[in-house]
């Protein structure tokens, strides 16, 4: 899956992170590092923190305490410039968040040129390129409304892609889906995976995890209860919580 | 007896003033189609005054909307101090305070028609920071939090992907709106302002016929009135039919 460039090289890193609502600890304490190059899944109950532990990393979620580093920079900083870091941060969400007043087309354009100053045409050029990628080139002209789940998320994934980003979170990307789209989504995902993206990826796909990740991450109760590869965790998981987990989502 | 004898007299000049309301139907529309030019004359401005007010009024309460919302914690009070003085005084007393309260303090008269666009659209500009504070908070977060993971500013996530939504939610609100002005901006009669409701006395207290011209001019109004509704009602038929 890891292609042969600076693989080594820690692209994400966060020590001792927290998040608190009032008095409720959602995170207490994760320290990950996730490699260029690395395609992380992150599984687990529901309420466990998974999401939360993923919008910490563009700070969509502000941390209580603890650090994140990207690229070696401490994003919870008050220096830092969280909109170029997040430009260079693909998010894709459960429900889509495709802006439904506007084309396919202009969706995916908004972004780079207002943020990126690119052209429009060749912005344009892009976008169609990304739409050919996830296989939806006819739907340049349509409106979000007029698409299926599937097809919105496809949208919604070449839309973070149109960013050029170096890294790509995906925040349960299938969750909202009828069962019968969820492969082309995962399909596109995978593809994404192989061309050597960094991706950590929030899901229930238990298959897609096991097939396409580098390394599994468990969480339950605010806390990594595990981290190791998927040939591990799912036929032989150190931790009981894991276990007990998986036999209840296989 | 003397209760009986009581209804059957005033039923008697109820009758009688009916049969008289009915030949008067005649001479009042006789009459009120001789004052028609001047009356249509104070339409014209009510509908200029109403116009003008609400337009400013949709630019200075887009912005105290906004402010409503702002992180920052002077901007939101500075809004709510405005918003909450204006729907919580009334409009007569703004209006007052614009023409007559003003000028010993600034020195100087201000002119009638400037007063009344000025108080009309600080007082529209309140009630519409509410209904754009309120059409932004239908947006769901979702919106800008993908805007937001995109790089975009939180200005550009406004202009270009929650305003525009928001605004076309609240068009039927802002046509409520713009009704409810209407009607209200017949208090700048106070300050002398010819608008429809200031025709309306300058003829009664000349002809002193004021139940005809009061009720030419209620008539006037509802006509305004109901054809700006059925205008929202058609605008909100077709937002919900296309929701681009």
């Amino acid at each position: 899956m890891t292609g042969e460039t600076n693989t080594n090289e820690i692209v994400i890193e966060t020590l001792n992170l927290e998040k608190n609502y009032d008095d409720l600890k959602v995170l207490k304490g994760i320290s990950v590092q996730i490699k260029r190059q690395e395609v992380v899944c992150i599984i687990g109950p529901s309420g466990s923190g998974k999401s939360t532990f993923l919008r910490c990393l563009n700070l969509l979620e502000k941390p209580t305490a603890g650090s994140i580093l990207i690229e070696g920079q401490e994003i919870t900083s008050p220096h830092c410039n969280i909109d170029s870091l997040r430009a260079n941060m693909g998010m894709v969400f459960q429900n889509f968040n495709l802006f439904p007043h506007m084309s396919v087309l202009d969706n995916i354009t908004l972004a780079p040129q207002r943020v990126k100053k690119v052209t429009k045409q060749s912005s344009e050029d892009m976008a169609l390129m990304l739409l050919n990628k996830v296989g939806l080139k006819d739907k340049a002209k349509s409106f979000p409304d007029e698409l299926s789940g599937g097809q919105k998320q496809r949208v919604a994934i070449a839309r973070a892609l149109a960013m050029q980003p170096k890294v790509m979170l995906f925040d349960e990307p299938t969750s909202a889906l009828d069962p019968e789209m969820i492969g082309e989504v995962l399909d596109v995902m995978k593809s994404l995976a192989y061309e050597g993206m960094t991706m950590v990826v929030v899901t229930h796909e238990m298959g897609f995890a096991r097939e396409v990740s580098d390394r599994v991450l468990f969480m339950d109760g605010g806390l990594i209860l595990e981290d190791n590869k998927p040939e591990v965790i799912f036929t032989n998981p150190e931790n009981p919580r894991t276990k007990s987990f998986l036999r209840k989502v296989l | 007896m003397a209760i009986i004898n009581e209804l059957f007299n005033l039923g008697t000049q109820l009758i009688m003033s009916l049969q008289s309301m009915a030949i008067g139907l005649y001479t009042w529309l006789l009459y009120v189609w001789g004052k028609l030019p001047l009356l249509l004359e104070g339409t014209l401005l009510t509908l200029e005054l109403t116009a003008i007010a609400v337009s400013l009024g949709f630019i200075i309460g887009t912005f105290a909307g906004i402010g409503r919302l702002s992180e920052k914690r002077f901007i939101r009070s500075l809004a709510t101090i405005y918003i909450d003085f204006i729907r919580g005084t009334p409009l007569l007393v703004q209006i007052l305070i614009v023409y007559m309260g003003l000028p010993q303090i600034i020195g100087r008269t201000v002119p009638p028609m400037v007063a009344a666009i000025a108080s009309l659209s600080i007082n529209s500009g309140a009630y519409v920071a509410e209904i754009v504070r309120a059409g932004i908070q239908s947006i769901d977060k979702g919106q800008a939090e993908a805007a937001r993971s995109l790089g975009m500013t939180s200005n550009q996530t406004m202009r270009y992907i929650v305003l525009p939504q928001a605004f076309r939610r609240i068009i039927p609100p802002l046509g409520n709106e713009f009704i409810a002005m209407l009607k209200d901006s017949s208090l700048v009669s106070v300050i002398a302002l010819e608008e429809l409701m200031r025709k309306a006395q300058l003829v009664y207290t000349r002809d002193y016929r004021p139940f005809d011209i009061l009720f030419a001019v209620s008539i006037i109004y509802l006509i305004l009135t109901l054809s700006i509704s059925r205008l929202v009602r058609y605008s909100e038929r077709r937002l919900r039919n296309n929701d681009r």
